[in-house]
């Protein structure tokens, strides 16, 4: 009973923390897909991959979000066409490399400034070197959900992958998958061109280009959105933090801590930690900082790069993006990179 | 720009007598739900069982953008029902990905009630027993760059003197100060009768990562020791003690007074 009531209790300490982030990012996320030109934006984005994943990963500037945050934003960022390198980049490292997180690290290891800049450092590296690994796959559709993918439309060849391969998928793959052959309600457009009626409102807004609507309209199309997001998301964080709750009361934190003091088997607890406790990245500082005197400078890293990428809880919100099969080499790239990266620390710098 | 329209889902719906946007409805209400939900956890003080102080105006901001954005649907099933026209949310079923809608609307409903009815609960001993007490001599969590500690022993909480003690561990320089503390009380195993530990719980952010903090209390002979999880004011002085092998700051000639448990039960 006791048990019981911990866990609710977490449960819902959870969620009164993520909430607040979650609906920054649906509102940062909303404002994105009717306010600003993503078209452009993309547009600005470097031609080279690398380049690419290095300014997916500084997008983050711009949006100032969690991980429970910027799943809605990377979303948009795909449907709306976003290269893969741009988009796995700005995931991976987007609720890191950003101001608020930035400075809420800095407040709690402002002792240690290199666990600071190293964890900006590490998470931009991890976050370019899985971009790149991504961006090997010219068609990201089959690594997304169904519908997503479908909303995606055409993959007119990713202008990142481009500049590594040089070739554009043949015209005869592009053919095969007409938005004709969907099913759905369309309007002709110019030759070669549907608009799809029943897809969100926002979709369809953005598919009429040249003639955006009037202010209220699109302001009527934010809170439509906005709600919409809140609703799936919120779902979904609701789900994961009742199974990040249940599975923190379920497991004694001596067992986690008891694992390790030396170089290999304390990033290792601490990286479970951070997949186990699911605690946003704009306060995770704060939750490292009281392990500062039991673990090593490099395991402190691998939470504080892990963690924000892949967790319990935001494992869910990926769903929403991804296939199961792409989350797992997400994960399994991720945690190996973020070990190395913080065993070369520990071993040689810590 | 010519149209045809190609294929079609589903029929449209037929016209009705009653053309009242559901959808949009209870999402509104749902919204409101939930910035009753928060407004109830700041109105009766239970956030401070969730959340650290300084993360308080996040969820501050959480109620007012549910508050609006509940409002904002709200005014929109108005509208239409105003205009006796049809067209309350975006119906986009496409949309979602891993939950369908009604699922999902439903969670957040469910959860919307059930936080307005359920009360959290402070930690208890048991956790307390569970996460381990941090040892007095050992591993102290959190180190802040500098603490201002009173002149007075007696004014130190827990976690005060738990910090002291981590910048100079040496229990004997304590020896013979006042105490005054307040906690919960937890049962040691293998603790004898006459000894027990005043326990609170530290909070860096919320009450994920909670970890519990103690000193251990000396009774007088023949004071029976209180139950676990019984909210003491413990007032004596620091005397050193052998426990658990180990030499450790323990509160000598104790008197304990029952208090409420506090509407802040953690530290800072």
């Amino acid at each position: 009973m006791v048990q019981l009531n911990n866990g609710i209790t977490l449960f819902f300490s959870l969620l009164v923390e993520a909430m607040p982030f979650l609906l920054l990012g649906v509102i940062f996320s909303s404002v994105l897909l009717l306010f600003v030109d993503e078209q452009k934006l993309l547009a600005l984005m470097p031609r080279n991959v690398l380049l690419a994943a290095l300014a997916g990963g500084l997008i983050g500037f711009l949006f100032p979000v969690c991980e429970c945050g910027n799943i809605p934003v990377a979303r948009r960022l795909l449907m709306k066409g976003a290269p893969t390198a741009v988009a796995i980049g700005f995931l991976l490292a987007a609720p890191t490399v950003n101001p608020i997180v930035f400075w809420a690290t800095w407040i709690a290891f402002r002792d240690q400034p290199e666990i600071v800049f190293l964890r900006v450092g590490f998470t931009l590296v991890v976050a370019m070197a899985v971009a790149l690994i991504f961006s090997a796959q010219a068609d990201m559709r089959p690594f997304l959900q169904d519908n997503l993918a479908r909303m995606m439309g055409d993959p007119a060849a990713p202008p990142a992958a481009t500049g590594l391969q040089g070739g554009s998928p043949s015209p005869a793959e592009d053919e095969a998958i007409s938005p004709l052959l969907r099913s759905g309600t369309f309007l002709m457009q110019s030759p070669g061109q549907v608009l799809q009626l029943d897809a969100p409102p926002a979709q369809v807004l953005a598919q009429v280009t040249g003639a955006p609507p009037p202010l209220r309209l699109r302001f009527r199309m934010m809170v439509d959105n906005m709600v919409l997001e809140t609703r799936e998301l919120g779902a979904v964080l609701i789900l994961g933090s009742a199974i990040a709750a249940f599975v923190q009361v379920a497991i004694p934190r001596e067992v986690i801590l008891s694992l390790g003091q030396g170089p290999v088997t304390s990033i290792l607890a601490m990286m479970a930690l951070a997949w186990v406790v699911s605690i946003c990245s704009t306060v995770d500082a704060f939750f490292a900082l009281s392990f500062a005197s039991v673990f090593t400078s490099g395991s402190l890293l691998a939470f504080l790069v892990f963690g924000p990428m892949i967790d319990l809880k935001n494992i869910s919100l990926l769903l929403t993006v991804f296939k199961g099969r792409a989350i797992i080499y997400l994960f399994l790239l991720a945690a190996q990179l973020t070990f190395l990266l913080t065993l070369v620390m520990n071993l040689y710098v810590g | 720009m010519t149209s045809s329209i190609r294929s079609r889902r589903r029929p449209l719906p037929s016209p009705r007598r009653v053309s009242l946007p559901w959808q949009a409805i209870i999402d509104g209400l749902m919204l409101l739900l939930w910035a009753a939900m928060l407004l109830r956890f700041t109105v009766t003080g239970q956030i401070y069982l969730l959340l650290h102080p300084d993360y308080m105006w996040l969820s501050h901001m959480a109620m007012v953008l549910t508050f609006g954005m509940g409002m904002g649907r709200m005014w929109q099933v108005w509208q239409v029902v105003r205009l006796q026209q049809r067209q309350g949310g975006p119906r986009s079923q496409e949309h979602i990905a891993l939950l369908p809608r009604r699922v999902s609307t439903g969670l957040l409903l469910a959860v919307a009630v059930f936080g307005l009815i359920y009360t959290p609960r402070p930690f208890t001993s048991e956790t307390a027993l569970q996460r381990g007490i941090t040892e007095v001599l050992s591993q102290t969590r959190s180190r802040p760059q500098r603490f201002v500690l009173s002149g007075a022993s007696e004014d130190r909480t827990i976690v005060d003197w738990i910090r002291t003690l981590n910048v100079y561990p040496e229990p004997e320089a304590y020896a013979g100060q006042a105490v005054n503390v307040s906690g919960f009380v937890t049962h040691m195993p293998g603790w004898p009768d006459n000894l027990f530990m005043i326990t609170r719980f530290v909070l860096t952010c919320c009450a994920a990562d909670a970890y519990p903090v103690g000193l251990p209390v000396e009774l007088p002979p023949g004071t029976p020791r209180p139950a676990p999880d019984t909210w003491l004011e413990v007032t004596g002085r620091m005397t050193t003690q052998t426990l658990d092998n180990k030499r450790q700051l323990v509160i000598g000639e104790a008197a304990l007074t029952e208090i409420p448990q506090p509407r802040t039960p953690y530290e800072y």
